[in-house]
């Protein structure tokens, strides 16, 4: 008479298993969406260029005749176009001694403050 | 009498065998219609809201994106489950809310400058059906309140910042137009662009100047429990500028927010009016 052969009972079991690990993995990726919206957000929220931007214009206007003005337009300028709030102030080269330029930034949009003390060549 | 046992069948019914089954079967399907689906239509209600706080974030980030980043246009798709999104813009009647900021005496710093000038925002709002709550994106921030309950929530900010180094305060208002009233339940799609330049006025407050900031809330919505949160903690204005706070949130009354400039210079307060138009939902 032929005996009741259970081996292959653990294949059911496996894909009992794997049905559930499914069930699981469908609540990660349905949490996984909110995870992506706030890393984009951030990556967009930082002002990487506009900063850039920035510290080239009041870099390049350090030599200018009229840095004076641009002192005074580029804070109005980053508030109303970037909606940040911009302070920076030139040191010219003082004496034969020291032929450096410098420009104090400082740069604030509400999410993200910084501050460079630049340094020319 | 055998010696080896035998199977004794004698108590054995087939009928009964049935019923006994058929019973579990039967109270079985009758568990899951009466607790487990409500359960499941609740958490599919739960669902939808998050899904709906979160289009609301990116709704905000478009918002964002028109007012600080000087795009000109932007549109997205959305899924509105569960309720429905009504565009209420900035004239509609009974506004969730105005505000007005002054300096305590006479003027006002809000165009057009006379007495009791008050800025409404208009908003974005979404009301769920079944669950009673509300999402609105309003003046650049997304707030929730429960229908019953006097409370209410800020989901997301608005961008109004104090910058210490240079004793500057940034308020900047978002208000809503639109050329009709408009809802939509389903799939939809929010059109969004700026209309006109954005207003933009730069105040010098003096030393010990005041800046007085009202907080009216509309008679059926009432988010004041939320903006207070933000105005009175976690908006970052040093707190000797904070002078005091007249009224309670969440009684449907006006808060009354004394500011004051407490710094050794005076004070730039920056206002930016963005007029975002809702061309479609």
């Amino acid at each position: 008479m032929a005996r009741l052969n259970d081996d292959a009972q653990w294949i059911i079991l496996m894909g009992f298993l794997i049905s559930f690990s499914f069930f699981f993995l469908a609540i990660i990726i349905n949490q996984s969406t909110v995870v992506g919206q706030t890393t984009a957000e951030s990556v967009i929220e930082f002002p990487k260029n506009d900063i850039r931007d920035l510290t080239g214009i009041i870099t390049y206007n350090t030599s200018r005749s009229n840095s004076t003005e641009v002192v005074r337009d580029i804070p109005v300028i980053a508030l109303s176009r970037k909606n940040a709030i911009v302070r920076y102030t030139v040191i010219l080269p003082q004496s034969p001694q020291d032929t450096h330029s410098y420009a104090l930034i400082h740069y604030n949009n509400g999410v993200t403050e910084y501050d460079e003390n630049w340094t020319s060549l | 009498m055998d010696k080896t046992t035998r199977s004794n069948e004698s108590g054995v019914s087939e009928a009964i065998g049935f019923m006994l089954i058929f019973g579990m079967v039967i109270v079985g399907i009758g568990l899951v219609t009466l607790y487990g689906y409500p359960l499941l239509l609740k958490q599919q209600v739960g669902a939808d809201e998050k899904i709906m706080e979160k289009n609301m974030i990116v709704l905000q980030n478009d918002v964002k994106s028109l007012a600080y980043k000087t795009v000109p246009f932007k549109e997205t798709s959305l899924k509105i489950g569960g309720g429905a999104l009504t565009i209420h813009n900035s004239s509609a009647a009974n506004p969730s809310s105005n505000i007005s900021i002054d300096n305590g005496v006479v003027a006002s710093y809000l165009p057009p400058f006379t007495v009791n000038t008050r800025f409404t925002p208009g908003e974005l709002r979404y009301e769920s059906v079944s669950s009673q709550t509300d999402i609105s994106l309003q003046n650049g921030a997304v707030v929730l309140r429960q229908h019953q309950a006097s409370g209410s929530v800020m989901l997301a900010e608005p961008r109004w910042f104090f910058d210490t180094a240079t004793n500057t305060m940034v308020i900047n208002l978002v208000e809503f137009t639109s050329e009709t009233i408009m809802a939509k339940e389903g799939i939809g799609t929010v059109q969004m662009s700026l209309t006109g330049e954005p207003y933009y006025n730069e105040t010098l407050v003096p030393m010990n100047g005041n800046i007085t900031l009202t907080y009216n809330p509309g008679t059926t919505q009432d988010y004041s429990v939320a903006w207070d949160n933000y105005i009175w903690n976690t908006w970052n204005i040093p707190q000797s500028y904070k002078t005091y706070r007249f009224g309670t949130p969440g009684t449907g009354n006006q808060v009354i927010y004394y500011l004051n400039n407490a710094g050794s210079t005076p004070m730039t307060l920056v206002i930016k009016i963005f007029r975002v138009n809702i061309k479609s939902i």
